[in-house]
C-alpha cells in the first residue's frame, strides 16, 4: 500500500491532498511522520510542504465544496484522530465530486464519520472556553494549563483576547508544549515548556478558596448525582481545574 | 466577616435558584474593558448534584423580612445571615470572571427593610460593575416583587437577562405558602419588563445607541411538588407565560423539603426529580416541536408518565397518525416522531434531497432508533418488531423493570441537549 507522509501541518497535509489527486500513485493512506513506522507491506512516499500547493487545495475546497466543507478539514486535522488524515482525503475526492451538497450526505460513511470527529473537535473546543482556569501569577500576568484530547488551542484564542482583553494571560497546552500568548494588543502562538514552579500572586489564594468554597456550597445535597457531573466534565480534565 | 465567610453563607442560601443558563446575550466587550456575552452560553464547571455552574449564583443578603414557608431564607429560621456591600460583590465577580470561572453574575436578594430598598442595592452593585469596572459579562438580576416600577425599569439597563419568579404555580398555593408575596404584583412586574425589552427593542432599530433593555429576555421559575396542583395546570400556566409575556424560560425546580416543620409541605425523602424532567421535555416541545399544552395533557391525563417521555406518550394516544415515511413526512411531523429531534429532523431533509434515506442512514444521523422505529417506514418498509399495537411499544421503550435508571439516563442526555446550561 501506498502511504503519504508528511510533516504533521496542516498545509503539509494540504500538500498531500495536492499530490494525491496530481500523481500517479494514489495513496491508501495519509500519515504524519511521528506516526508512521515503517513495515514490508507499505510503500512510503515523503511529501513536502509547499505553500503554493496548499494554497490551491485551500481555496478549491473553499470555491469548488464550501466553506463550511474548509472548516471540517482544519477541525478534523486539529482532531489528531487514528487515520484522520485518510478520511479528509477522502472525503475530499468525495466533496469535488459533490459540490456542496457534500455536507448533506450524512448517510455516506466517510461524511458521518468525518461529522463525528469535528464534532468531537467542536465539542471540546467549546468545553475549554469554559474549562480553563487562570492563575494569577506575579508581574500581573494570567497563566492557565491545560491538555486537551485534540489540538483546539488556536480555535479558543480568539475568544479570550476578545473577552480578556484587558488582561495579560497565557494558555498553554502542556501535553504539545505549544501556548498563545497575548499582551492586550495581539495573541500569539509559540513553544512553550515550564520547568519549574510558576511564582504565583499573593492574592490568588484568596480568590482560589473563595471559589472552591463556591463550589461546594453551591450543590443541593439533595440532589447528588456524581455520575451526571462527570458526564459533563469527565474527570480527565480536573487535574486543571482549581475547585475540584 | 470575611469574604470566605460570606460567600459560604450566601450562596449556600442561594443555590435552591434553579436558573443557571448564560445565553441569549450577544454583549460586546468595550474598549479597555473586561468581558463579552457568549450567545449559546458557557458552562464552567458542573457541581456535585451535576447542574453547570456558569455564573456566580449568590444573594446579596439572606436577611429577609419576609417568610415564605418553602425557603430556607425565611425571616423565622434560625440560620446564618450576612449581607454584602456593592463594592464587595463587584470585586468578587470582576476576580472570578478574570480567571475564567464564571460567565457573569447571578443575583438575586433577601428582602431587607423594605422591596425598594433591596432593589437599590443591586442596582448599585450592577451600576458599579458596568459603570465603573467596565465589565461587559453576563448580568441575571431577579426583580424584588413588589419593588417599584421605576426601580425595575432602571434594573433592566444594567441586566442581561431578568426574572420575576412565579414561585408556584396558582396564586391560591402562593398565597398560602408565601403570603407576603402577590401573584398580581408579580405578573405586573412581568408585563412591565415585557412590554420594556418590546419598546427598547423597537427604540433600537432606529436609534443605535439607545441603551439596550434586558437583551436576554426574562425568564421565571415555579416550584413543583410542594403543592398539589398538577402537571397540566403548570404547562398551561407556562403556555400562556411564553405567549403573553414572550418569556425566554420557565425553570421548574423539584421541591426540596428545607423546612420540615411545616404541616403545610408534603412531607417527601427526596424532590420529585423525575417529575421535574418530564416537565422540562414537555416544555420543550411547546417551545421547539409545536405541541399546544393541550396535546399533551387534559383532564382525562392532567399529569406526565413518569415511566415516559411526553413525546412518545403523545405518539401512543394518537397512533393513527403513525407509522410516517421517513422519506416523505414534512418537518412538523417528523418532529412529532418519538426518538428524533430537531436537529436530526433537518438532516433528515437535507440527505434525503442528496439521496433517498435507508434504515441504516438513519442511525448516522443520530435517530434514536429505538423509539422511532416503531412509528415509522423508510422506504415503505416498517422496521419495529411489534407492529403497530400500542402496550406492546410502550412495553418495548419503558421497559419498567430499569425505569428509575433509565429515568437518570435521560435526565443525563436531557440537560446536556435541552437545557444547555
Ligand atoms: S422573599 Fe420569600 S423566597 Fe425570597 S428570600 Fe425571602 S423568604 Fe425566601
Amino acid at each position: 500500500m501506498i502511504v503519504y507522509i508528511y510533516d504533521g501541518t496542516f498545509s503539509g497535509l494540504l500538500t498531500a491532498v495536492y499530490e494525491a489527486f496530481y500523481q500517479k500513485e494514489k495513496p491508501g493512506q495519509i500519515l504524519k511522520e511521528w506516526d508512521y513506522s515503517q513495515n514490508l507491506f507499505s510503500q512510503p512516499i515523503y511529501i513536502y510542504s509547499d505553500n503554493d500547493k496548499a494554497d490551491k487545495v485551500f481555496n478549491a475546497i473553499k470555491e469548488r465544496i464550501s466553506f463550511t466543507a474548509l472548516k471540517n478539514v482544519y477541525y478534523a486535522f486539529l482532531s489528531e484522530t487514528d487515520n484522520g488524515d485518510t478520511l479528509i482525503y477522502n472525503y475530499l475526492k468525495l466533496g469535488l465530486k459533490m459540490g456542496k451538497y457534500v455536507d448533506g450526505n450524512y448517510s455516506h460513511e466517510t461524511v458521518s464519520r468525518l461529522h463525528e470527529i469535528c464534532k468531537k473537535v467542536a465539542r471540546e473546543k467549546h468545553r475549554m472556553l469554559g474549562l480553563i482556569r487562570f492563575r494569577l501569577i506575579r508581574g500581573d500576568v494570567y497563566y492557565a494549563s491545560m491538555e486537551p484530547d485534540h489540538n483546539v488551542i488556536a480555535l479558543i484564542a480568539p475568544h479570550f483576547a476578545r473577552r480578556m482583553s484587558d488582561q495579560n494571560w497565557i494558555i498553554h497546552d502542556i501535553k504539545r508544549k505549544t501556548a498563545i500568548v497575548y499582551n492586550q494588543t495581539e495573541w500569539v502562538m509559540t513553544e512553550l515548556e515550564v520547568t519549574q514552579a510558576l511564582p504565583i500572586d499573593e492574592e490568588e489564594y484568596l480568590y482560589q478558596k473563595v471559589w472552591k468554597t463556591y463550589f461546594d456550597k453551591i450543590a443541593i445535597r439533595e440532589r447528588k448525582n456524581p455520575r451526571l457531573q462527570k458526564s459533563f466534565m469527565p474527570s480527565r480534565y480536573w487535574k486543571h481545574l482549581i475547585e475540584i | 466577616m470575611n469574604l470566605e465567610r460570606k460567600v459560604e453563607i450566601l450562596s449556600e442560601s442561594a443555590k435552591y435558584d434553579v436558573s443557571c443558563s448564560s445565553s441569549g446575550s450577544k454583549r460586546k466587550n468595550t474598549k479597555g474593558g473586561l468581558g463579552n456575552g457568549a450567545y449559546a452560553g458557557i458552562c464552567h464547571s458542573w457541581s456535585e448534584d451535576g447542574r453547570c455552574i456558569s455564573l456566580l449564583k449568590i444573594l446579596y443578603t439572606n436577611y429577609c423580612i419576609y417568610d415564605c414557608v418553602y425557603c430556607v431564607n425565611r425571616h423565622s429560621n434560625d440560620i446564618p445571615r450576612a449581607a454584602f456591600t456593592p463594592e464587595e460583590l463587584a470585586e468578587l465577580t470582576i476576580n472570578f470572571y478574570r480567571r475564567n470561572y464564571i460567565e457573569g453574575l447571578f443575583l438575586s436578594s433577601g428582602i431587607i427593610k423594605n422591596p425598594d430598598y433591596t432593589m437599590e442595592q443591586l442596582i448599585k452593585a450592577m451600576r458599579l460593575l458596568r459603570e465603573n469596572k467596565g465589565f461587559n459579562g453576563y448580568i441575571h438580576v431577579k426583580a424584588i416583587p413588589g419593588a417599584d416600577s421605576r426601580l425595575i425599569s432602571l434594573a433592566g439597563q444594567y441586566a442581561d437577562r431578568m426574572s420575576v419568579n412565579i414561585e408556584l404555580p396558582t396564586g391560591k398555593s402562593l398565597s398560602m405558602l408565601a403570603p407576603q408575596k402577590n401573584k398580581s404584583s408579580i405578573i405586573g412586574s412581568m408585563g412591565l419588563i415585557s412590554t420594556r425589552i418590546k419598546e427598547v427593542r423597537e427604540e433600537r432599530k432606529t436609534f443605535k445607541k439607545a441603551l439596550p433593555f434586558v437583551p436576554a429576555g426574562q425568564s421565571t421559575q415555579l416550584i413543583v411538588g410542594a403543592t398539589p396542583d398538577d402537571d397540566l395546570h403548570v404547562l398551561n400556566l407556562t403556555q400562556g407565560l411564553y405567549g403573553r409575556f414572550g418569556l425566554k424560560r420557565v425553570y421548574y425546580s423539584a421541591y426540596v423539603p428545607v423546612n420540615t416543620q411545616s404541616s403545610l409541605l408534603p412531607a417527601i425523602a427526596s424532590p420529585p426529580m423525575v417529575r421535574e424532567n418530564r416537565l422540562y421535555q414537555a416544555d420543550w416541545l411547546l417551545r421547539f416541536y409545536g405541541f399546544k399544552a393541550e396535546e399533551i395533557l387534559d383532564e382525562k391525563h392532567p399529569n406526565l408518565d413518569l415511566n415516559l417521555d411526553p413525546k412518545s406518550d403523545w405518539a401512543l394516544r394518537n397512533l393513527h397518525l403513525f407509522p410516517v415515511e421517513v422519506n416523505k413526512a414534512d418537518y412538523e411531523m417528523l418532529l412529532r416522531v418519538p426518538g428524533i429531534g430537531v436537529i436530526s429532523a433537518r438532516k433528515i431533509l437535507a440527505a434525503r434531497r442528496v439521496k433517498a434515506l435507508t434504515f441504516d442512514g438513519l442511525s448516522r444521523i443520530g435517530v434514536v432508533l429505538k423509539r422511532a422505529r416503531h412509528f415509522i417506514t423508510c422506504q415503505g418498509k416498517y422496521y419495529g418488531e411489534r407492529g403497530l399495537n400500542e402496550e406492546l411499544i410502550r412495553l418495548s421503550i419503558t421497559n419498567t423493570k430499569r425505569t428509575f435508571s433509565q429515568a437518570s439516563n435521560q435526565l443525563t442526555i436531557f440537560t446536556e441537549e435541552f437545557l444547555g446550561c
